[in-house]
């Protein structure tokens, strides 16, 4: 009877934790629904292992459900995943389950872990943890595990558009697998194999991405034309 | 005198047809790389990226007329010295080949002064065909490809400089590159000094590249000694004006050991043209 009981009570609380949880993402993905399409100016400050490339300032458009054009002077680095994954993602409730997790307190911030576990095994994403401000429904931090690009932690934080749930500064961790030069292309020959074998030791695995927004434009109704790629 | 000679050398050269060979072959090949990267640049370049986009996105125009002229100035300038031996090879051993040797040693000049005059005329071809190379490759493949950032592929990693940062490199890396194709010239002049026909020295020169490249290449730790001694090593030395921040201590030692082959090489050319026996 006992064992019943705690089978019963270990059911009900899942349940409603789960339901707690999921009331939670609906609340922000509320707030993420409103924003129909944005524009934002960017600075990405990209700090790869293996890649040196200098600050820039780009502009950034983005319109629902997950169309996303960066448009820049220049070639800007920026990380494959964690725009508009993780929104489209938690989106669709029918597609995962939300569980939470403990507590954690990030910046100054009392935030609460949802472990978002996909109920399909056959898609990209094997694991979603986001620390959610549930007093302000915004996201502090994620961790999406996907099967092709690895894990990435992206960092949020917010500015005055935190009532919309739009960032003021995300900060992404990437994880950099040991980056493969082929040999044909790059032709050091004032290097010696021994300097190369050392530079290849000393190459670490993560790499941050900054990206700081301002100045962003909600809701102007951008049109599907602007994200059509041109070709050069 | 000695600008006089030069002069006269130089008629002798543009007078040549062989000397527009290069040129030609040049502008061909230059035309040949413009038209596959218009075609397939991108294609190209995702050799480049590969690596990379795994975890990370590239936004931006990649494919532009900085990383064309980037891939030009890398593909020939292993080819160039070809076309720059096949006439300062020609230089000295051509007058022995057309016994006009006799002749240019009886006019009121010193060998030492017919030497530095064949030597500064090879210098002025070896100039104009560097100036034509970065004309076509930079003019030509901005006006079809326009401006963007550069993508650099090192051995460290990827490199990618601002358009605004990029200009003074390659200027910079012209000159390196000028240099290196002087050596080439006054190793054909010198090795042009001991043969009597044109055919030896151009194909000595291309053996003695060929070889040092080689020996360049291998990555066998018994060769590291030798090779910060050999010219072919410095040759590249162009490309570390693309590196963030430029290894300036490196480029000034590759432009040290060039200027010494530089030196060298004329003391040889000076030493043998002198003792030559121009009767028999």
């Amino acid at each position: 009877m006992k064992k019943l009981f705690l089978l019963y009570f270990l059911c009900f609380a899942a349940i409603s934790f789960g339901q707690t949880a999921n009331a939670v993402i609906d609340k922000i993905n509320a707030k993420l629904i409103a924003v129909k399409d944005y524009t934002v100016n960017a600075n990405i400050n990209a700090n790869i292992p293996m890649i040196k490339i200098m600050p820039s300032n780009v502009k950034i458009y983005f319109k629902q459900k997950d169309k996303f054009k960066i448009e820049s002077k220049g070639i800007v680095i920026v990380p494959k995943q964690g725009f508009t994954e993780l929104n489209s993602f938690i989106s669709n409730k029918s597609k995962y389950t939300a569980v939470f997790g403990e507590n954690a307190v990030i910046g100054k911030v009392q935030t609460r872990l949802i472990n978002i576990i996909p109920n399909e095994g056959t898609g990209d994403i094997v694991l979603a943890k986001i620390w959610v401000d549930v007093a302000k429904s915004v996201i502090m931090k994620s961790q999406i595990t996907t099967l092709s690009n690895g894990t990435v932690n992206v960092d949020y934080t917010y500015g005055d558009q935190i009532s919309r749930g739009l960032p003021s500064v995300m900060k992404f961790e990437i994880d950099v697998k040991k980056f493969k030069i082929p040999k044909s292309v790059a032709s050091d020959i004032n290097k010696s194999s021994a300097d190369k074998k050392k530079a290849s030791a000393n190459q670490k695995t993560k790499g941050i991405i900054t990206i700081t927004l301002s100045n962003y434009k909600i809701n102007t109704g951008l049109s599907d034309a602007l994200f059509v790629k041109k070709k050069n | 005198m000695l600008l006089k000679n030069t002069y006269n050398e130089f008629i002798k050269i543009v007078a040549k047809p062989r000397s527009y060979l290069g040129f030609g072959a040049l502008t061909l090949l230059i035309a040949i790389i413009i038209f596959a990267m218009k075609a397939d640049g991108e294609t190209i370049v995702s050799f480049i990226t590969a690596s990379f986009e795994q975890t990370l996105s590239f936004n931006g125009k990649l494919v532009n007329g900085n990383l064309i002229a980037f891939i030009i100035l890398q593909m020939l300038v292993v080819h160039i010295p070809l076309l720059v031996a096949l006439v300062t090879g020609d230089l000295i051993s051509g007058e022995a080949a057309m016994g006009t040797v006799r002749m240019l040693a009886t006019k009121p000049i010193s060998r030492t002064q017919i030497v530095l005059s064949k030597f500064i005329a090879g210098a002025i071809y070896t100039l104009l065909l560097t100036v034509w190379l970065g004309f076509l490759s930079l003019f030509v493949s901005h006006l079809v490809f326009g401006a963007g950032d550069l993508i650099v592929l090192n051995s460290d990693g990827l490199v990618i400089l601002q358009e605004a940062d990029i200009l003074w490199r390659f200027g910079l890396g012209f000159c390196v590159a000028f240099l290196s194709l002087l050596t080439v010239a006054t190793l054909s002049i010198c090795l042009s000094a001991f043969a009597e026909n044109s055919v030896g020295p151009i194909v000595s020169t291309m053996a003695i590249i060929i070889l040092f490249t080689i020996i360049g290449s291998l990555d066998v730790t018994v060769f590291d000694t030798i090779k910060p001694y050999l010219f072919t090593t410095h040759m590249a030395s162009w490309r570390s004006f693309f590196e963030d921040p430029v290894p300036y201590d490196s480029i000034i030692q590759s432009i040290v050991v060039l200027l010494v082959h530089i030196v060298v090489l004329i003391g040889i050319t000076l030493y043998k043209f002198n003792k030559k026996d121009i009767t028999s």
